[in-house]
């Protein structure tokens, strides 16, 4: 291990421009890569955000019973999707529209009769709030005989999935394209590395060393550029993330587990695309 | 005992004439052989197969008990570390110093850092670079280098020292103080397999095991009378003009002349010097 730590190492004193210049092509692939995944991230959680707030709604007829209501909301709590079931009594109802709407105070205060009908309001787990699940709790909840109306935003919902499905879409399809553009541009320098080095490889197999021991200074490079790489990118992605967070709109940065999860990451792609360089080197015999 | 055997080897690089056709020989423990003829006759090829940096087309080349034909290429390392060679170019990284060249081989192999010092020392001591040690290549003369690059393919103690050309670089007076060297390694028992055109080298050795290549023929090998071969086409090269006056004598028209092969040398004296060194 000495000898491989020692040699990597060797590797980018003797040829510093090269090291430079390869960790600079990791660094901006990797930023792009970042900044690409922070737009997508973004969406993803404004979505995720929306879709918080979705909730069934089931106005309840004013004749309904009291044991009929709890009956609906003990068999809507056993469901598995379901979070959070909360009742809605008349008066509280009246109570809510008051406060949210204040400019029909004098409406209110005239009314002799509470016209709003009592609701239970169902909250789905995530995971669940999609338009399926939506649908067939609201169709359940049409089917009970006191309950007036069902409100779901039904188009909405649907709007939102597919909203959702096309970014994930995206954001995969680019990412893999961005990840391959920096796998191949990581791959052709170190090919360069190698090419500037093949007459050290080829003494090396003249003297027998084996195709691993060869390649491992070249991993250890490979992942200690893209970690570097990795590093450098992620600091200048943060930087593009405070200079637009506020100043332009609110946004959020990779979690810290996720931002050491890609740094990982980027070590890995720089010593995955040595290891493809190397074998295209080490293959013939 | 037989360390290297050619049986019908043929070797063809693409579509043109063979490189190497039906060549036949043995090598065996401790010999000094000469591998000659002019050049693109096939000798680097006949060495390439050797260390199995390339593979027969037809035959097996059998290597101390590996075969061409079976080994896998997880073992060709390990066949290389008791092999040593050496190259016309040196072949030396030029970014360490002549140690540290020579060390490289040892770390290949996994050895020890405390087993590599010693012997590396050992070894330069040996081809006379002990005090030179901490020079890079560009600060030694051709020959120096050259003595770097016999110190590394010593280092793994191997059975036999396969040079390519090793003097194709240097002037005469340090290519005879190379073959000096080379056969001072081959009294301890070492087999040496020199490819050369360089026939002032056969001159001064005459003793030695001659095999002589032609486009890719093995036409002469003076360890095997019933090999005459065919005469060397008019308009080639003949050997017999590069030779010297001395090397003259003991070459026929065409090829070198066939002798048996020279009794070998007491392997009891050979055991006494390796204590020696």
């Amino acid at each position: 291990m000495a000898y491989t730590t020692r040699e990597a190492f060797f590797a980018f004193s003797r040829a510093p421009l090269l090291t430079a210049l390869s960790i600079l092509t990791i660094t901006f692939s990797l930023f792009s890569l970042g900044v690409f995944g922070l737009l997508v991230l973004n969406i993803q959680r404004y979505l995720t955000g929306v879709e918080e707030r979705i909730e069934v709604i089931a106005y309840l007829e004013d004749q309904a019973r009291r044991e009929q209501v709890e009956g609906l909301i003990a068999s809507l709590k056993s469901r598995p999707e379901v979070e959070q079931v909360s009742y809605v009594s008349k008066a509280e109802a009246l109570e809510r529209a008051r406060v949210e709407m204040p400019e029909n105070q004098e409406l209110f205060a005239d009314l002799d009769v509470n016209p709003l009908p009592a609701s239970i309001e169902v909250r789905l787990k995530p995971g669940y709030r999609n338009d399926p699940v939506i649908s067939r709790l609201g169709r359940s909840l049409e089917g009970a005989g006191f309950v007036e109306q069902v409100e779901y935003g039904r188009d909405w919902v649907r709007k939102l999935d597919f909203l959702k499905t096309i970014f994930l879409a995206l954001g995969l399809v680019t990412g893999a394209i961005f990840a391959a553009i920096s796998f191949v541009v990581i791959s052709s320098t170190i090919k360069l590395v190698l090419l500037s080095r093949a007459e050290e490889i080829e003494i090396m197999k003249y003297v027998g060393a084996t195709n691993g021991f060869i390649a491992k200074p070249f991993l250890v490079e490979g992942f200690a550029k893209g970690a570097i790489g990795g590093l450098i990118a992620l600091t200048l992605t943060f930087l593009a993330y405070t200079f637009v967070n506020g100043r332009v709109i609110e946004v959020s940065f990779y979690s810290p587990g996720l931002a050491a999860g890609s740094l990982f990451a980027g070590a890995l792609l720089g010593m995955a695309a040595s290891y493809l360089s190397l074998r295209h080197h080490l293959v013939e015999w | 005992m037989q360390v290297i055997r050619f049986t019908d080897v043929t070797k063809s690089y693409g579509k043109g004439a063979p490189a190497l056709q039906d060549v036949n020989f043995n090598l065996r423990k401790g010999e000094f052989v000469f591998l000659t003829g002019p050049s693109g006759a096939g000798k680097s090829t006949l060495l390439k197969l050797i260390y199995m940096g390339a593979r027969p087309t037809s035959g097996e080349v059998r290597v101390s008990g590996y075969s061409s034909a079976k080994i896998n290429r997880r073992e060709i390392p390990h066949l290389r570390r008791r092999l040593g060679i050496i190259f016309q170019d040196f072949r030396l990284l030029k970014n360490r110093t002549a140690r540290e060249n020579v060390a490289f081989a040892l770390e290949v192999t996994g050895a020890s850092r405390t087993a590599i010092g010693p012997k590396v020392q050992r070894t330069l001591n040996a081809v006379g670079l002990g005090q030179k040690a901490e020079r890079f290549p560009n600060e030694l003369s051709g020959g120096e280098q050259q003595r770097v690059a016999i110190a590394r393919a010593l280092v793994n103690d191997p059975f036999i020292l396969l040079a390519d050309e090793p003097t194709g670089n240097l002037d005469t007076r340090t290519s005879l103080e190379l073959l000096r060297i080379l056969r001072e390694i081959n009294s301890l028992g070492m087999a040496v397999l020199l490819a050369t055109h360089d026939y002032t080298l056969l001159a001064e050795y005459p003793e030695a095991r001659v095999l002589h290549l032609v486009e890719g023929a093995l036409v002469g090998d003076t360890a095997n009378p019933a090999l005459r071969g065919p005469e060397i086409p008019a308009g080639a090269p003949s050997p017999s003009r590069l030779v010297s006056p001395q090397a003259q004598a003991r070459t026929a028209v065409g090829a070198p002349r066939l002798e048996a092969p020279p009794p070998a040398s007491g392997d009891r004296e050979r055991v006494r010097v390796r204590g020696s060194v």
